[in-house]
């Protein structure tokens, strides 16, 4: 017995969505580094650059991809399935019954890419449901779908 | 629609006393500042503003039940009403302090499942009988029904006074002991400089300070000290607890100065969880907590069912509140070699790397006391870790799913099926090639979802099938 993953991938520019995330915060990190290296140089040995850059390198050119072969999500009559991570991996699923919000949103890299984040809240603070790096338009069906599902669920969704 | 009520006309006195108090810096500034500057004596005036303002905090606080809503008002400049639904109350809790039982008030606050401040109303300062008709007024019409004073209360539990000794074997007994010997020791000090002139007592034995009698001193105040103070607070805290049930509710009372009354509706009671860490097990105790939804951990002590007591009281509680034993006492199911493994490596990889750069440091030319850190760290470890493997179970029956883990701070977590509200399976990479995963139900109570550690997969599959049949099993493979 064992559970198969959802059947959805999200949009192939997810990866790009990931990789700018990733290289915007490895530039943040540059910068920090090189200001620590400006004001009191660390003296690192060459060895410990070469490692830091390979993490980076890896960081923005592999996880991505790793997170796209990952990523997936489901909804069905009864229930939403979604499976997230790279390293860790996580997969939720939320009863339609027990939903309380659906969430849309769009981060300014994802707008850029045309992208869109789908997030279904629960009644359990540790129980929200996020399907990232959405082709907006279908994002905005999945939320007017979810949101008619929900509501035609009765209860108070605790 | 009935009118707005006013809290009672006793608040007169507690309001403007405490606006006193906290204005009481300012106050003194001024009486100061206005003596020594001389002229009229204006300044006594000043003490005229706090009182004023709780006199109008009085006058602008008023309350009113209508229909299925409760509302708050407050305010005189900026005026705030708060409303809440009755069908959302889930908890209503009567605190008083020493100065509100004295002249007979209580504060009643209504806790309605929101986290933030925002979600409660607080109504501070009603006649003791009118907080209780109010009570019951407010908890007739939701799920929750008034205890019914005629009924015989089935009482659950009456506090021992014995059960105090378990307060100094918990963190907070231990710690409420140390605060509390804190201030003790600066009283102390204060008084020892000006009294027994213990710098004098340091000059007559010619030389340094006596720390042969300062240190075991010391060592006997923390000794004998911090746990009398912890059993201090515990009485204090929960003086003459009872839990009584009275269907379909839970009420609870306890305080010794500050007394509170806690009304749980039962249908609101998702689960319960026998908390046990380490002092208080090795002493054969534990405490009891209720996973109530819509109360989280940050309404303080709403959710405590039984303080820290024996571990065979706690569990009859647990039972009668679950309304079944089985969870309880059922024997759990392990989670067999590969979890027992990664309790080992997870325990001993810090400790072992730690006692290794001790070796290397010691290798390249340290002194040999850096062995130390990693040679106490390796046993502790391995203590750790064993203990952690005995704990690790769970099992599904009787409709509860029961979840036990961890080693210093051991749970075993009980929640009924219908309040688990989603599924959460993580799982890293190590735990993937091991073939466990972590299961995650999601509530929306209590700490918000109970955890199952390093379960295999495929069990972790089937408990959840099982638990709510039909969810799970559309995605099976």
């Amino acid at each position: 017995m064992s559970l198969r993953e959802p059947v959805h991938r999200v949009s192939p520019r997810a990866r790009w969505l990931w990789a700018i995330e990733a290289l915007l915060t490895a530039v943040a990190g540059a910068a920090v580094l090189a200001v620590v290296e400006l004001v009191s140089p660390l003296d690192l040995p060459w060895w410990v650059w070469v490692l830091i850059g390979a993490a980076v390198a890896a960081y923005v050119l592999v996880v991505p991809q790793w997170r796209y072969l990952v990523h997936r999500w489901e909804v069905t009559d009864s229930a939403v399935y979604t499976q997230t991570g790279w390293w860790a991996r996580e997969r939720r699923i939320a009863p339609m019954s027990r939903i309380q919000t659906v969430d849309h949103a769009e981060g300014a890299v994802a707008r850029l890419l045309g992208l869109a984040t789908v997030t279904v809240t629960t009644a359990s603070a540790a129980g929200a449901l996020e399907i990232a790096g959405l082709e907006a338009a279908r994002a905005r069906a999945l939320v007017d779908e979810l949101t008619l599902m929900a509501d035609a669920v009765e209860g108070d969704a605790t | 629609m009935s009118d707005w009520q006013r809290l009672d006309r006793r608040m007169l006195l507690v309001h403007p006393i405490r606006e006193v108090v906290r204005f009481l810096p300012a106050l003194v500034a001024l009486l100061v500042f206005g003596t020594t500057s001389g002229g009229p004596a204006w300044h006594y005036l000043g003490v005229l503003v706090p009182i004023a303002l709780g006199l109008l905090r009085y006058l602008t606080t008023g309350y009113r039940v209508s229909g299925d809503r409760v509302e708050l008002r407050r305010g005189l400049l900026s005026r705030r009403v708060l409303t809440t639904s009755i069908d959302r109350i889930r908890t209503v809790d009567l605190t008083s302090s020493p100065a509100h039982r004295l002249l007979g008030l209580t504060t009643v606050r209504i806790g309605t499942g929101t986290a933030d401040d925002e979600g409660t109303v607080d109504l501070d300062g009603l006649p003791i009988e009118r907080a209780r008709r109010l009570r019951a007024e407010l908890l007739r019409e939701s799920p929750v029904a008034a205890p019914d004073p005629s009924a015989p209360p089935l009482a659950a539990l009456r506090l021992d006074p014995r059960w105090a000794r378990f307060a100094p074997l918990t963190s907070t007994g231990l710690a409420l002991g140390l605060g509390a010997l804190g201030v003790l020791l600066q009283g102390s000090t204060l008084v020892g400089d000006q009294v027994l002139h213990l710098d004098d007592l340091a000059d007559d034995a010619s030389g340094p300070p006596a720390w042969w009698l300062v240190v075991p001193l010391v060592a006997l105040l923390l000794l004998v000290l911090t746990p009398a103070l912890a059993v201090a607070g515990y009485l204090a805290l929960n003086w003459d607890f009872t839990l009584r049930h009275t269907p379909p509710s839970w009420h609870l009372t306890r305080g010794l100065f500050t007394t509170r009354e806690t009304t749980l509706a039962e249908a609101r009671v998702a689960g319960v969880d026998v908390v046990e860490p380490l002092g208080l097990r090795l002493g054969g105790g534990a405490r009891l907590d209720a996973i109530v939804t819509g109360v989280d951990r940050g309404e303080d002590g709403s959710s405590l069912l039984v303080p820290p007591a024996p571990a065979a009281v706690v569990d009859g509680v647990a039972a009668q509140v679950l309304g079944t034993a089985a969870p309880v006492e059922v024997e759990l199911v392990a989670h067999g070699p590969a979890a027992v493994r990664r309790r080992w490596v997870r325990a001993l990889g810090p400790a072992l790397s730690l006692l290794v750069g001790g070796v290397v440091a010691v290798l390249a030319g340290a002194p040999p006391w850096a062995l130390a850190p990693g040679a106490l760290a390796v046993p502790v470890a391995g203590l750790l870790a064993a203990d952690r493997a005995r704990a690790l179970g769970h099992a599904l029956l009787d409709a509860h799913l029961v979840a036990r883990s961890g080693s210093l701070a051991r749970r075993r977590e009980m929640l009924g099926t219908a309040h688990v509200i989603g599924w959460t399976l993580r799982d890293t990479w190590f735990q993937r090639r091991a073939g466990l995963t972590t299961l995650v139900a999601t509530t929306a109570g209590g700490r918000q979802a109970v955890t199952v550690p390093d379960v295999p997969l495929e069990e972790a599959v089937r408990v959840a099938d099982r638990a709510i049949p039909g969810l799970v099993g559309q995605f099976l493979r």
